[in-house]
């Protein structure tokens, strides 16, 4: 088998097609970790355990801002490390990135007891940030909503994320080739009329050029040079793990995913190890020194964003498996290797392994992703027969379960819009049920026992107002980002016409649906405070709630999410980007809750919403599948950036042994996604497992579970978000 | 709820739970029927006694089991309670209307309604041999042969209580029970457990069992070490 550069157009995805070896069998073949690798990783969780102790940040490097080349080669162990390559000079050590905006760098030194240095401030004193940008721009009312928490999380003042360049590119073409392709594309747009369009493109070309010779710099640091295509398997994921660290050395976005990688590294692996040039041994023993890098991966963040998004998240996220369009599995030998670094180094919430589920993934396969799950709780599906029809064979996944193809789409990441407290201000006229300040267009307030049909009208025309502000807001976010923090690396990874994704979100799903049965089937009067603001609600009767496959409540979360979606739509988006919606929201439920008062379906004012899509807390009572059920139909034509499912199930409910529950795994997996459910995070567990790793975070540093999109180790969440884990629902039956 | 025999096409419903993966192979919904010709001490499900249950209509229910057919790859559904062969009609119904439709159906009993008829419909039979208060297991005799005659797949099950019938005596008496009627599979103890205590508490019921400690892993390794000598 040849592998070589292709001719033509870059085109990593037909390289693939053409060259990769499907593999249906079982995971017999698969090494455990050589003594290098556990050597090696010895000393990483030893640093980890450091990182711990000093509060969740090992140290900070204050006096330089973090780029391609401003750090030294740094290393974990020189003589024994593989793959090369590291964020700043020291492994773990976390570098500053002011570009999102100075304060969080400054408020993030300071938190963690360091001072941003008078160099890196002086020099930003001179500097527009994105941050500043985006509230130069920010319209009264803009600010007003994000303030009182109607709009939440919203990516002015940190990177925006969610964008994978593919790295692979790297591996594949060598710097020079692709260097060229940009500085012909450049050539042939200066051939054009100079609108405005035009012009920003040729000076994005020029950023790009600029720091893929940087790249190249970076590799040099190393010793290495990545100008050519890498030509054994060695080089090819040391080219693309530089590609990745370049990225993640300029950009500190939220969510900074890997892409899809695995079965591109097969291609090289399988010809060395057919060449006599590597075992298996060897080969696992790449992929796992690959794999110890991502894991120590580090962004510098704020305690309000750790808030937002607990747990210390890279998002280093992995697509792993799928199927080709031409019905070849895309599983091959090196989906199992990465998987099984799971195994070989521990369990671990990064990268962020993603299986794309098919139900005609081969059975072994599949199993043993489920036994992976039952043992680790590290990794989470979504569903490859949904998402292949509109993305291809050579898709990843952003963040948690925001599909794009890659080096061909990218997103503008939109956050989210508090759909339970949009409910509560419709109730009140436009005024916010916390502060009882006027955000939207003047209305009538509820009086008396609540009609649905009205209740209904003014949450629409309410939704219609915040749809077309939230749009607007997000419109401003990403111009300023792409003027101020354009992401310079990971787009010259992406094509030059690149199409774009304007990436909207809604939190309180559960809750809104909730309330909305509630007013429908039972009876619901409001409680007014001294100024006359509704602060609580007399619920009388039981209800329909969503989560129990019932579908007077899933209905009303169906036509909800059709009627948001809709709205979105009418306001343009910036750079002609469509509008996408997910049903997501990290670990920011809680945040939302605590800003939100009493709803009408029972939540008092402050608690944690239920993560993205999932129903209400002990809500659904009719059993797994009935709750699975539920969520799986939320349609995701209405919600293409994904619907986020966290599900936790007892392993005595789950079947008799481990063989049983792994099968019982598998036929759920199959059952939720032939309906055209999207995702899956899987947790199999006690809750009383994790009740003890809250009362003893020292005796349980690597209990990783599911939250949201992502995987994150118990121990790192702060108490708020580990007792709403502890609340969500424990499938399970006795 | 004294009545034996239902009408067909509506049954006593006290719950209906899609997703269990222990209550039968593969995953399962379970089907709790209300009403139960016994009484035993360690009921895990007392509000199958002593509530009527809801009435529910064949066909609604089998629409609500037809929602899951995507899940059931090696399970089905599950008949459980109270006892579900109480309600005669009703559960022949739903367990042909189940073959009918392709899907495999499971029957936890208490093996005291010897019924040819029921047994030879169901896909398979899950009996939980109750000997914790009683020496007489005659019962069963009579049950297992009409299981064999409808070559039914069974499964025997023990609910293993501390000091009641964990005694080499009880064990030895019920593994010649399952000799004698050539139950292949052995047996299958649970340990007695009181998590059901709060629904008796809700319910202002007794719950005989109360001072009884829950039985460990060690007495069921116990238990079927015993069981083993006998057979």
């Amino acid at each position: 088998m040849a592998v070589r550069e292709k001719e033509g157009a870059i085109d990593v995805r037909t390289f693939i097609q053409e060259n990769y070896t499907p593999y249906e069998g079982g995971a017999e073949f698969l090494c455990g970790p050589t003594a290098r690798t556990s050597a090696l990783m010895e000393k990483v969780n030893a640093l980890l355990k450091a990182e711990r102790d000093k509060g969740g940040v090992l140290d900070i490097d204050t006096e330089r801002v973090s780029s391609l080349l401003t750090y030294p080669a740094g290393y974990i162990d020189r003589e024994n490390e593989i793959i090369v390559g590291l964020q700043t000079d020291a492994p773990l050590k976390r570098g500053v990135n002011p570009f999102g905006g100075i304060r969080m760098a400054r408020q993030a030194c300071e938190a963690y007891g360091y001072r941003l240095s008078d160099t890196v401030e002086t020099e930003f004193s001179y500097k527009t940030t994105h941050n500043d940008a985006v509230f130069h721009a920010y319209t009264e009312e803009m600010k007003a909503v994000r303030h009182a928490g109607l709009l939440t999380g919203l990516p002015d003042a940190y990177g925006r994320g969610r964008i994978i360049g593919d790295y692979r590119r790297v591996a594949l073409y060598g710097v020079d080739r692709l260097i060229e392709e940009k500085a012909a594309e450049k050539r042939a747009y200066g051939e054009r009329d100079m609108s405005e369009e035009t012009v920003r493109t040729l000076e994005e070309l020029y950023k790009q050029i600029d720091f893929l010779k940087k790249l190249k710099e970076m590799a040099l640091l190393y010793g290495i040079d990545i100008s050519a295509p890498a030509k054994s398997a060695k080089e090819a994921i040391q080219w693309t793990y530089f590609a990745y660290l370049a990225a993640i050395k300029e950009q500190n976005g939220a969510a900074m995913s890997l892409g899809r990688v695995s079965t591109f590294f097969d291609i090289y692996l399988e010809r060395d190890i057919a060449a006599g040039l590597l075992t298996e041994e060897g080969a696992q023993e790449l992929i796992d020194d690959f794999v110890i890098k991502l894991r120590i991966t580090r962004q510098l963040r704020t305690p309000e964003y750790n808030d937002l998004f607990g747990g210390d998240p890279t998002w280093t996220t992995e697509s792993v498996g799928g199927m080709g369009e031409d019905g070849r599995t895309l599983v091959t030998k090196t989906s199992y290797r990465i998987l099984n670094t799971l195994y070989n180094l521990g369990a671990a919430p990064e990268p962020n392994l993603t299986v794309l589920w098919s139900v005609r993934l081969p059975e072994p396969f599949k199993i043993f992703c489920a036994k992976l799950s039952i043992d680790t709780d590290s990794i989470q599906y979504e569903n490859d027969d949904l998402m292949r029809p509109l993305y291809g064979d050579d898709y990843g996944i952003a963040c948690c379960v925001s599909a794009m193809k890659i080096g061909k789409q990218m997103q503008f990441f939109g956050a989210r819009c508090n759909l339970a407290k949009l409910l509560l201000l419709s109730l009140n006229g436009g005024k916010d049920e916390k502060s009882g300040k006027q955000l939207g267009p003047e209305g009538e307030s509820f009086a008396g026992v609540l009609d649905y049909e009205k209740v209904r009208a003014a949450y629409y025309k309410y939704m219609a107002w915040l749809c077309r502000l939230y749009v607007n807001t997000l419109n401003v976010i990403h111009y300023m980002h792409d003027k101020y923090a354009y992401e310079k690396i990971q787009m010259a990874l992406h094509d030059t016409e690149v199409e774009r994704f304007l990436a909207c979100g809604v939190a309180g799903f559960s809750v809104a649906v909730d309330s909305l049965s509630a007013i429908r089937y039972a009876k619901v009067t409001p409680v007014y405070n001294e100024e006359g603001i509704i602060c609580d609600f007399k619920t009388e009767g039981d209800f329909p709630k969503y989560g129990n496959d019932d579908d007077r409540a899933d209905d009303i979360a169906k036509d909800l999410i059709r009627e948001f979606y809709e709205e979105l739509k009418k306001t343009p988006a910036y750079r002609g980007a469509k509008h996408t919606l997910s049903v997501l929201t990290i670990t920011s439920n809680v945040v939302y809750g605590k800003k939100t008062g009493a709803t009408p379906d029972g939540r008092k004012a402050g608690e944690p919403f239920a993560p993205g899509a999932n129903p209400m807390h002990e809500r659904d009572v009719c059993g797994a599948l009935a709750s699975l059920n539920s969520v799986a139909k939320i349609p995701y034509d209405c919600c293409r950036d994904g619907i986020s499912n966290t599900f936790s199930i007892v392993p005595s409910a789950l079947g008799e042994d481990r063989e049983g529950r792994a099968e019982n795994l598998c036929d759920l997996l199959d059952g939720y996604f032939v309906q055209g459910a999207h995702h899956l995070n899987v947790n199999v567990f006690d809750r009383e497992k994790l009740v003890a790793a809250m009362e003893h975070p020292e005796l349980y540093p690597n209990v990783t579970i599911r939250v949201s999109g992502y995987a994150v180790n118990f121990h790192k969440l702060s108490r708020a978000h580990q007792l709403e884990v502890l609340r969500r629902t424990y499938h399970g039956r006795v | 709820m004294n009545e034996v025999e239902t009408a067909r096409d509506t049954g006593f419903i006290d719950s209906v739970y899609c997703g269990s993966g222990v209550d039968g192979k593969g995953l399962r919904c379970v089907v709790f029927f209300s009403g139960c010709n016994l009484r035993c001490p360690f009921c895990h499900n007392p509000e199958t006694l002593c509530k009527r249950g809801e009435p529910m209509r064949l066909d609604l229910l089998l629409d609500r089991l037809e929602r899951y057919r995507a899940y059931f790859r090696r399970g089905g559904v599950t008949l459980s309670g109270g006892e579900p062969f109480l309600q005669r009609g009703f559960c022949l119904a739903l367990l042909r209307a189940l073959k009918d439709r392709g899907i495999r159906t499971c029957v936890e009993t208490n093996g005291h309604i010897a019924d040819g008829e029921l047994i030879a419909a169901c896909g398979e039979i899950v009996c939980d041999i109750k000997n914790q208060e009683t020496d007489d297991l005659s019962a069963y005799d009579a049950f297992f042969a009409l299981c064999k005659e409808g070559r039914v797949s069974l499964r025997a099950t023990n609910v293993l209580v501390p000091g009641k019938n964990d005694t080499a005596e009880k064990i030895g008496a019920l593994a010649s029970l399952l000799r004698r009627s050539s139950v292949e599979e052995g047996i299958r103890f649970l340990p007695f457990r009181k998590l059901c205590l709060d629904k008796y508490r809700e319910l202002g019921m007794v719950f005989p069992y109360v001072n009884i400690r829950e039985a460990e892993e060690g007495d069921i390794l116990r238990a079927n070490i015993v069981f083993r000598q006998f057979i």
